[in-house]
């Protein structure tokens, strides 16, 4: 699902979803969908998804949430601070 | 379970300037973020007051840095961060400085003043984000550039032997000298976190990759490759020695920190009085 | 205040130090060299710093980064460090960076005669930089000028952020005369605006006030300030665009020409009855005025004209300074204020007259090159 939410600046798109532990969350309009965070996971979790930003990009989206074990490969290997990881609980 | 719409390092970014302009892909924004993580944790220690943080950059893709991060910051002339960061730190010593830049801009056309600086001991940080080209100006050959590589400036090949700043940085007075890679991101932060609780000239080279205009070059195809291909080349070493630091695209390229010294540093040896 | 005996590059040092220099960069070079010898012995008793650095580039860009840190900072250099410079000095246009730089001239072009005298800088400190803006000149023609002027360069630096040049040469440098220091609070000393304390948020570093002078958000304050190179807008982002270029071209030049009526200084002799002007500045000016006195015994009605400001220039002032109808422009290079003297008296004669001499000209000298124009 895509949330709307409004941050210090400006209002984004936020793809978001949540295992019972973690939670990714992918800054929909800061992807440049350069393929690192969906090649560096170790579980698979991210696919490139069918929204299209506000440049043209599409986003990753954390389709196997299940799989994810928190840890942050995605996050900190994201160039643009498109993607976060939570955890749940 | 309240849904936070904020990545963790927001607070440190200019959001408004965000998206950077880098290319997709580009290894910039993973040591960037590295970086910050590694200043969040410092600043939550207390061991460093983000209002005495001020960033440097010259010119280059790599300098821009500073104009998104939500700091003091200063976006200079090619070449001349280093001594823009001299003149500011000893003016006030309170202040902490940081300076990012490419190959090109801190090895290259400011080659003399990381010499000096390193010789000098003088405090500042200085990260080089080494790409192996002049990315912003098109993919010229640069400092760094492994010979033989074909560039819009070197279309036979380079022929020239490339600069290795961590040995030259390492021979000189510099108080620490480390290479990480941004395909190794949890090392700049590990790095940087300690730079940023020392005195005195700290070096970090950063391996990084330029998709663009230095990839497509030497027939990467895209960032996950040369993300990937980096990625295979880099080895972690503990406490390497300085003649480890050779860049070999081919025998891999060894990543650690090379030099660690506690010797006094400018300002320190200025207030002492020592001679 | 204290009476005492100096030379010129003594004057300069010791009139940085008035104004409150806290910090000097700068790369031994002849005959500027003792400014920095001078300082690195005073200013550290005074809580300032002084750094020899690897090149005159790295010199100017330490004094940029240490203007923004919050002191003022100066440098000293001759004709070839000065052309090292010259980037910089538009990057310190650009942010708006109060800075002094002073230019002890020496005969060139290149290497030239490192120890002997010239005036043939007066253009090139000028328009040194590329991109269009406008810088203060001043040229003393004594040591306690020198003193005074270098207080002056740093209130205009100060009052209007922006770098200012001290213009000496040769002959000031190592000219020794009796010199009055003052203390301050006996001589009017300007420090920039800051903003007051910041709330946390990004404080504009561009955005003027009604004087067109932004208050400057120095570092290690909570600004959050941005040192811009790039073409800006108020806020220091970069603005690529024709209507941004425009207003900051506009206010860089405006700023400084508002102010005209403070950076501008001339004196004037004999100029109510003159027939010939005699128009110079700096060291060469001695000599010429020892002309002027030398052609009214012979009964010719000459007056003086002496520029301490040499860019930019009051022009409406010049041209009220006398009514001569014959202009004579005396100076140690090819002719160069002449090309400014000759269009702001346009509808008069004006002749150059230049002297090339390493050494200062002598009043002979200077006669003969006058004589052929009366």
């Amino acid at each position: 699902m895509v949330f709307t939410g409004l941050t210090q600046q400006s209002v984004i798109g936020l793809i978001t979803r949540s295992s019972s532990k973690y939670r990714v969350n992918i800054i929909v309009d800061r992807c440049k969908e350069c393929g690192i965070c969906i090649s560096v996971c170790p579980t698979k979790v991210l696919e490139r998804s069918n929204i299209l930003n506000k440049y043209g990009y599409h986003p990753p989206e954390p389709v196997n949430i299940d799989k994810c074990i928190g840890c942050k490969l995605c996050e900190y290997n994201c160039p643009d601070f498109a993607v976060f990881i939570e955890k749940v609980g | 379970m309240a849904i936070t719409y904020t990545h963790p390092l927001d607070k440190h970014l200019r959001l408004e300037r965000i998206p950077t302009l880098y290319c997709p892909g580009c290894g910039l924004g993973i040591g960037l973020g590295a970086m910050l993580r590694a200043l969040d944790k410092r600043i939550s220690e207390g061991v460093i007051d983000p209002r005495k943080v001020f960033w440097v950059g010259g010119i280059g893709c790599t300098a821009r840095m500073v104009f998104y991060v939500n700091y003091d910051a200063a976006h200079v002339i090619h070449g001349r961060s280093i001594p823009f960061a001299i003149g500011a730190v000893l003016a006030n010593p309170e202040l902490k400085a940081i300076v990012v830049g490419g190959d090109g801009d801190i090895a290259g056309i400011g080659g003399n003043h990381l010499v000096h600086a390193a010789r000098r001991n003088i405090d500042m940080i200085v990260v080089m984000f080494t790409n192996f080209v002049y990315a912003m100006t098109g993919g010229q050959v640069a400092p760094t550039t492994p010979r033989k590589v074909k560039t819009t400036t070197t279309p036979y090949g380079n022929p020239e032997y490339p600069m290795n700043a961590v040995k030259l940085v390492g021979s000189l007075n510099a108080n620490y000298v480390a290479r990480a890679s941004v395909t190794t991101p949890h090392y700049i932060e590990q790095f940087f976190y300690k730079a940023l609780g020392m005195s005195g000239f700290r070096f970090i080279e950063v391996v990084s990759t330029c998709p663009e205009v230095y990839g497509r070059h030497i027939g990467l195809r895209d960032p996950v490759e040369m993300y990937n291909e980096l990625k295979k080349r880099v080895k972690y070493k503990h406490k390497p020695s300085l003649e480890e630091a050779e860049i070999d695209w081919e025998k891999g390229i060894v990543i650690g920190e090379f030099i660690e010294r506690n010797n006094p540093s400018f300002i320190e040896i200025l207030r002492g009085g020592q001679a | 205040m204290r009476k005492t005996f100096a030379s010129g590059n003594i004057a300069i040092a010791e009139g940085a130090m008035t104004a409150g220099l806290k910090f000097y960069a700068g790369y031994p070079i002849t005959p500027s060299s003792e400014i920095m010898e001078y300082l690195a012995e005073k200013l550290p008793r005074k809580g300032g710093v002084v750094i020899q650095m690897e090149d005159e580039i790295g010199s100017i860009n330490a004094i940029i980064g240490a203007s923004w840190a919050g002191v003022k900072a100066m440098t000293a250099t001759s004709g070839p460090g000065f052309s090292l410079m010259a980037e910089a000095l538009g990057l310190a246009v650009m942010s708006e960076t109060p800075i002094v730089v002073v230019d002890v001239m020496r005969a060139g072009p290149s290497t030239g005669v490192p120890t002997k005298t010239s005036q043939s800088d007066v253009l090139q400190v000028r328009w040194a930089a590329h991109g269009d803006y406008i810088i203060p000149v001043y040229a003393p023609w004594s040591v306690q000028e020198a003193y005074d002027l270098t207080v002056k360069a740093f209130n205009t630096a100060e009052l209007l952020r922006t770098p200012v040049i001290l213009l000496s040469d040769a002959v000031i440098a190592h000219l020794w005369e009796p010199l009055t220091i003052y203390e301050r609070g006996e001589i009017e000393v300007i420090d920039r605006k800051i903003p007051v304390e910041s709330s946390g948020t990004p404080y504009p570093p561009y955005k003027p006030d009604p004087d067109l002078v932004p208050p400057m958000p120095v570092f290690g304050r909570g600004f959050k300030t941005i040192v811009e190179s790039l073409t800006h807008d108020e806020k220091g982002f970069y603005a690529p665009r024709d209507d941004a270029q425009k207003a900051l071209v506009k206010r860089l030049v405006l700023k400084i020409l508002k102010r005209i009526d403070y950076i501008y200084e001339q004196e004037t002799r004999f100029t109510e009855d003159a027939e010939v002007l005699l128009v110079s500045y700096g060291s060469t000016a001695r000599s010429v005025l020892n002309v002027v006195l030398e052609l009214r015994k012979r009964g010719i009605k000459a007056g003086f004209l002496r520029l301490k400001t040499l860019w930019p220039l009051d022009e409406e002032r010049i041209r009220k300074s006398s009514s001569a109808k014959k202009i004579i422009v005396v100076e140690n290079n090819i002719g160069k204020i002449y090309m400014d003297i000759d269009r702001i008296f346009k509808d008069r004669e004006v002749y150059p007259a230049p002297v090339i001499s390493l050494d200062l000209p002598t009043p002979k000298d200077v006669l003969e090159v006058v004589e052929q124009w009366l």
